[in-house]
């Protein structure tokens, strides 16, 4: 017996010695991501950065940042970038001209035709998928959010239930409307935008998962819109999983996608050979989502993975790490803000608002309504300490909510300090002395899990608190459901959210931020959403339609000194990312647009 | 007998409908803004969507017995409903990552449930001897280190420093093959499916994946079935038969397996049972430090994101294991006790 198990246990030993460890594949790149995988492959619905990041590989759109940089914009499936100097863009920028590259394939070995990039948008915008990209066509194409917008202006009622409300011949109209925007002249595409709109070159570039270029026939092979005028609405708004390109792909980019293994969270794909800029140097790659850093990092130690997703907070764990290289301080187009409510519902909410009145144990509606207690506010805050001692120097202070890395910001601009003798000086006049006397109670809320937002507000509960003993500040965490569920009331006194650029410019903030219908503005009260219908709209309109730089740049930083000024939140960093991958990893290529962490085409793998 | 089973089995849709309904009366406190969580996971996804349509396209604000008796049709016509969380049908997900627990359950069951009843039955015979004091030390230095702790020690000494056991179901190479070649999943699991294609090399490399969750899930739980066996097994040494048998002349042996042991497995039946329902069920931690994508893993994951069809349908075959592993327990009760009769 114990002869057997001596055996047994050499042979499990040799069988361990002789696997294959520590293994180095320069054909593969591996990367593992943290919890959260992509949510769509759809192009149309694609608007979270896992679901971008396979999207990159794997489709191409008519313009790219060449090297990745923001400010220089080339050809990729055009063959040209129109200008008004080239004769590609009308004298008024409301048409643009795009010639299309020619013999370019499609991994189904087809040819890449005027006709496909016509329908890769015409589709997505008819399809419009609730909570996606779509707007980004619709607002510089036809002035409006939603194919619901359109049908409102082909004469039928946006607020329907079910499309198959709206009468046929309205939903006719509508898509006339759409497909007069995009037109086919020959090799050409031909965009009719409704007003001047600067940035939309942008839109169509690289990082922008939403302008892919998909191929007609084999979506429509594939049970996708068939390109039928009257048919359209079968396809609209379906749900994520019903959309012909949930799950499938088929690009011209690099990669083809190979699977997407969806139990066990990762996603292969393989070198495109037929690329038209030449195949990738490496031939196979996979996305896996891991989301325990500590497997994440063994993986990367030993060489199963040639780079993993590290959280900011994490970094110095794996700085040390031998083999390992970290690049970080990469400048990233975001804005970390933290918002006050302007009106806030005080029935139900006492948790957060305590008594409702100004009485010293709670808050009325309108605390933040008044300019000196958010400008009070904002000079509580030590944006210094912060940016050193919790986001470890990865960031810079802002001086607006547009981040300085974008065109039209004024970086001259006086912005809030940690300065508490200002802020006392500003709780004093707020509410006529009232407030300084009685005192307030407040709750501020983060999402639970997030440690740096949650250390930001307790920096600022120290600092107010610090101020006058009557005032009272309670850091709340919620879990992000109920957070939600509180932003769509308005009843969040005081939150945390940062913005993503979706498109590098600065219009891309002054919407979210400023304008009356913004994302931000109807999480914090009528109040604001007033005050902004005087105060912003009219520039942020006006900003957008304007070609002239000079005259934009006069509209954007009047916004950035009204929003200042005003206090209507306090934006308090713009962060920088950084990439941990293995030392065999070159070619890497960042840009601030991309939703992927690495370009596979660029990326390659050379043992030390 | 056949008569018991029948009517266990006819109290099964009973059980079924009172989880499922209580999970949806739980959903059902919360707000269609929470629920829509489910679809924007983080503030980072919050871009430019109306909460509302989303709200009304995912017919979130249809009144709780409503989406229940919808969800309750669509149940009867095999339909689970689909899962955000897991980007798939429920019932797929459920099939697919299912046969990965039942193997490392397969893989786990003889060390944890015989490691442990060997254990105790050591520490019984040599009651407050040096063996009894080092096997229940052991045992109990397992239960009380968190699993995670233990996972990612085990991670760390044989995965990241003489990478003998990677974490995940399977290798980089062999998950290519798996998913991009002709390898034909029979089963879902890959030690069984990948004999069938005739694949030792991917067997060996599922066998390697499989060790480390083995040995963290039966050193946890060794002690747990070693007091149990353990305190069972002195309780029944000192009972009257037990005497009579080592009167009659009886070798230790014999007394030991067939009168003490067989009595004494009663209590250590009813906790094995449980365990068993415990490892399908999915170890959620064990999964999440090894990257062992269970089922335990997925209902985890669901339940964080709020997607409640995805607990629905978890919870439907969670009761449903559950009555069913508690009536092949009550089985062998009549098996190992033929005291016990199945009327």
């Amino acid at each position: 017996m114990k002869r057997k198990l001596f055996g047994l246990f050499t042979v499990l030993l040799v069988f361990c010695l002789s696997a294959s460890v520590f293994a180095f594949d320069p054909e593969t790149f591996v990367y593992v991501a943290g919890a959260g995988g992509p949510q769509t492959l759809d192009p149309a619905a694609c608007y979270d950065t896992a679901s971008g990041e396979v999207l990159h590989q794997v489709y191409d759109n008519l313009f790219e940042y060449v090297d990745g940089q923001l400010d220089a914009i080339g050809p990729m499936l055009a063959t040209e970038v129109p200008t008004v100097a080239n004769g590609l863009m009308s004298e008024d920028g409301r048409t643009l001209r795009v010639p299309i590259r020619e013999g370019v394939k499609f991994h189904s070995g087809a040819t890449l035709t005027p006709e496909d990039v016509q329908y890769s948008f015409i589709r997505a915008m008819l399809a419009d998928p609730a909570g996606g990209p779509m707007w980004m066509f619709f607002e510089p194409l036809l002035g409006v959010q939603t194919m619901r917008d359109v049908i409102a202006m082909a004469g039928g009622s946006g607020d329907f239930a079910d499309i198959s409300e709206v009468d046929a011949d309205v939903l006719r109209k509508a898509y006339d409307l759409v497909a007069a925007t995009i037109e086919v002249d020959g090799q050409d595409i031909v965009f009719n935008l409704v007003d001047p709109y600067p940035p939309f070159i942008n839109i169509l570039t690289t990082g922008g998962s939403w302008s892919s270029v998909v191929e007609k026939d084999w979506m429509i092979a594939n049970g996708a819109w068939d390109g039928s005028p009257d048919t359209w609405a079968k396809w609209y708004d379906q749900a994520l999983e019903d959309m012909t390109l949930y799950d499938k792909a088929n690009g011209t980019g690099p990669f083809k996608l190979d699977t997407w293994d969806k139990s066990g969270a990762q996603i292969l794909f393989s070198r495109f050979d037929d690329y038209w800029k030449g195949p990738a140097k490496i031939k196979n790659a996979v996305i896996k989502n891991i989301p325990e850093l500590a497997t994440r990092q063994l993986m990367l130690r030993a060489g199963d993975a040639d780079a993993i997703y590290v959280g900011q907070e994490d970094l110095p764990q794996v700085r040390t790490l031998p083999d390992v290289v970290v690049v970080d301080g990469l400048p990233q187009v975001t804005n970390t803000v933290l918002f006050y409510s302007f009106t806030i519902p005080v029935e139900g909410n006492e948790d957060l608002v305590g008594s409702g009145k100004l009485d010293g144990n709670g808050i009325p509606s309108d605390f933040f309504a008044d300019t000196n207690v958010r400008k009070a506010f904002n000079y509580s805050f030590d944006y210094d300490a912060f940016l050193q001692e919790v986001a470890l120097g990865a960031g810079v202070t802002p001086v607006g909510p547009i981040p300085q890395s974008l065109p039209y910001v004024n970086t001259e601009q006086e912005y809030y300090t940690h300065d508490l003798a200002k802020a006392a000086e500003y709780f004093k006049q707020a509410f006529d002395g009232e407030l300084w006397e009685k005192g307030f109670e407040v709750g501020i809320v983060y999402n639970t899990g997030n440690n740096t937002r949650k250390t930001a507000l307790e920096i600022l509960e120290y600092n107010v608190e610090s101020i006058n003993p009557k005032f009272k500040v309670n850091v709340v965490g919620l879990e992000w459901a109920t957070v939600l569920d509180k932003l769509r009331s308005a009843s969040l006194p005081v939150f945390v959210m940062g913005w993503l650029m979706d498109f590098p410019d600065t219009h891309n903030f002054a919407v979210p931020f400023m304008h009356s219908t913004g994302t931000f503005a109807g999480f914090c009260g009528q109040g604001l959403i007033d005050l902004a219908k005087v105060e912003f709209d009219e520039l942020v309109e006006a900003g957008i339609k304007a070609t002239d730089p000079a005259e934009r740049e006069e509209i954007y930083f009047e916004l950035q000194k009204r929003y200042v000024d005003l206090a209507i939140g306090m934006p308090f960093m713009e962060a920088t990312t950084h990439r941990v991958m293995r030392d065999w990893v070159q070619g890497f290529v960042y840009s601030p647009a991309y939703s992927a962490n690495y370009d596979f085409y660029t990326v390659y793998k050379e043992q030390k | 007998m056949l008569t018991y089973i029948a009517r266990r089995l006819l109290f099964l849709p009973v059980v079924l409908i009172g989880v499922t309904l209580l999970v949806f009366v739980a959903m059902s406190l919360l707000s269609p803004y929470q629920l829509v969580s489910t679809y924007i996971k983080s503030p980072e996804e919050l871009k430019n969507q109306s909460l509302d349509d989303l709200v009304r396209k995912y017919g979130l604000d249809q009144p709780a017995h409503v989406r229940y008796m919808n969800w309750m049709k669509n149940l009867f016509r095999g339909d689970l409903g689909y899962s955000v969380s897991a980007s798939m049908p429920v019932k797929e997900a459920i099939a697919r990552r299912f046969p990965a627990t039942i193997e490392l359950a397969l893989f786990a069951v003889i060390p944890v449930v015989f490691g442990g009843i060997w254990l105790g039955t050591i520490s019984a015979k040599n009651y407050n001897k040096p063996l009894d004091h080092l096997s229940r030390t052991f045992a109990i230095i397992g239960w009380s280190l968190p699993d995670f702790v233990f996972g990612l020690i085990l991670l760390m000494v044989f995965y990241g420093v003489l990478g003998w056991f990677p974490p995940g179901r399977l290798s980089m190479w062999a998950d290519t093959v798996v998913l991009t070649g002709d390898f034909v999943r029979y089963t879902g699991m890959n030690t069984v499916d990948s004999l069938l294609n005739g694949r030792p090399d991917i067997f060996w490399d599922a066998v390697r994946h499989l060790i480390a969750p083995v040995i963290t899930l039966a050193y946890l739980w060794w002690a747990y079935l070693l007091r149990i066996t353990r305190s069972s097994m002195l309780e029944v040494m000192n009972k009257d038969y037990v005497r009579t048998a080592r009167a009659k002349g009886l070798t230790e042996k014999v007394v030991a397996n067939r009168h003490i042991r067989r009595n004494a497995m009663i209590p250590v039946a009813t906790v094995s049972g449980s365990m068993v329902l415990g490892l399908l069920g999915g170890v959620v931690i064990v999964e999440t430090v090894f990257d062992y994508k269970g089922i335990g893993l997925l209902t985890a994951t669901g339940a964080q994101q709020l997607d409640y069809t995805l607990i629905l349908g978890t919870t439907l075959f969670y009761g449903m294991l559950l009555v069913l592993i508690n009536l092949v327990v009550d089985l062998l009760y009549a098996v190992i006790d033929p005291r016990v009769r199945l009327e």
